[in-house]
């Protein structure tokens, strides 16, 4: 049978100080997004965030323990079995742990189109292997990625990140104009990204 | 729904007896719009979600919220106590047995590669609840919402359609199924050959019309 506990999920600890435990990615689901999140350093079980790039409608339920989920200006207290819908993608939402064993399991997508997995979890999953200096494990992984989603600006932009971070210039600028050709929010993402201080002086770096 | 977002507590939030489970329709309360989800919820030795396969492409993933549950997939049981997963493939058999009381087991579903279209099954699940409680117009109001965010499906107009047969409501029935067969009469003819629901109406003239 397929099944896993949540403790027992990849453990995927993010900058934000929030622990990311991959389900769709776990069992290969492809017909909905869905993950778990437990806290790391900060507390933090929510990444403090809005669905608007994306217009997702998300559903925050928790599995264990207690969280303090903010959205918007609110803020509400949840335990085991409660569970808060964020219906407007352009509400802002945080949920900090306000137990140790505190888990949520977050469940959304985009009314009325089919499910595409996101960008980001492939970014999310590379991230570990960039921090750590594996640049052909997170190439491998951001490639992946682009196969599911040919041409995607954040993928190509993160990979231009590894590769200007493996001394690879060329490489970088290319995608990195690739990635802001795409969507012109890299261009200023760019600007002050410390992956890119080895190709920043270059002519073809993105003004 | 207060300013853009909802909170439900599942222990509390109203349920439904459906085929010898009790839902808790989750969907339907939120009006969660990019996938199926629900809950069930039993005490030690009952029943969560009813024992079925899924149609090809249907995903499904349950996560024990509370308590703890025997889950059969296939051919094999195994225990999950509160935080497991468990992911069923498409036509594959399921069922889950709770083995302690207060149990709940949250479901997510979708279909591979389509947007999620509510039925309407669960709405039609706690309507029918009011109904055998006597409350037939709630049951009808739920109906009514359910046609209303969807009022080019097939499935939600059929569903409706088995609400009105189990009322006794027969034009009422035969309207709305002749809706669900003019938008998918293909999809729809399996279900007005088999489903129990409609035997009410088998022996009126106007059925054999709706399975021509």
């Amino acid at each position: 049978m397929n099944l896993v506990h949540i403790d027992e999920l990849d453990a995927i600890e993010m900058p934000d100080g929030f622990v990311w435990r991959p389900v769709r990615r776990r069992f290969g689901i492809r017909a909905f997004g869905t993950n778990a999140y437990t806290p790391g350093a900060s507390g933090r079980v929510v990444e403090e965030h809005t669905e608007q790039q994306l217009g997702h409608e998300e559903l925050y339920l928790v599995l264990r323990g207690r969280v303090r989920f903010t959205v918007g200006d609110d803020e509400h207290e949840l335990g085991q079995g409660q569970l808060v819908y964020v219906r407007d993608p352009s509400l802002r939402r945080s949920g900090v742990a306000l137990t140790d064993d505190a888990a949520v399991l977050a469940v959304g997508g985009k009314p009325g189109a089919p499910h595409e997995v996101s960008a980001w979890e492939y970014m999310f999953t590379a991230s570990p292997h960039v921090r750590a200096g594996r640049f052909d494990e997170a190439r491998a992984l951001l490639h992946e990625g682009l196969e599911e989603r040919p041409g995607s600006p954040p993928l190509l932009y993160d990979l231009a990140c590894v590769e200007a971070l493996a001394g690879e210039s060329d490489k970088a600028l290319e995608l990195l104009n690739e990635s802001v050709a795409g969507s012109e929010r890299f261009r200023e993402y760019a600007q002050t990204d410390e992956d890119f201080a080895s190709i920043r002086d270059d002519p073809r770096f993105p003004r | 729904m207060s300013d853009g977002y909802m909170i439900l507590t599942l222990d509390a939030a109203e349920s439904a007896p459906h085929r010898g489970s009790t839902l808790i329709p989750v969907r339907h309360t939120l009006g969660f719009r990019p996938a199926g989800v629900n809950a069930w919820k039993a005490d030690a030795g009952g029943q969560l979600m009813p024992p079925h396969e899924e149609d090809s492409g249907n995903e499904e993933l349950y996560a024990v919220v509370s308590g703890r549950a025997t889950f059969t997939v296939g051919d094999e049981s195994a225990d999950a106590p509160a935080g497991t997963l468990v992911y069923v493939p498409p036509q594959v058999h399921r069922a889950a047995v709770a083995t302690e009381d207060g149990t709940i087991v949250f479901v997510v579903g979708g279909s591979v590669g389509e947007a999620f279209e509510a039925g309407g099954w669960d709405s039609f699940a706690l309507a029918d609840g009011y109904r055998q409680a006597g409350r037939v117009e709630d049951g009808q109001k739920i109906m009514e919402q359910l046609i209303a965010e969807k009022p080019g499906y097939w499935a939600v107009h059929y569903n409706a359609g088995c609400f009105e047969s189990l009322a006794g409501n027969a034009d009422a029935a035969f309207a709305h199924l002749r809706r669900a067969k003019e938008l998918d009469a293909e999809e729809a003819a399996p279900y007005f050959r088999e489903d129990s629901d409609l035997d009410a109406l088998r022996d009126d003239p106007r059925f054999e019309e709706l399975l021509g």
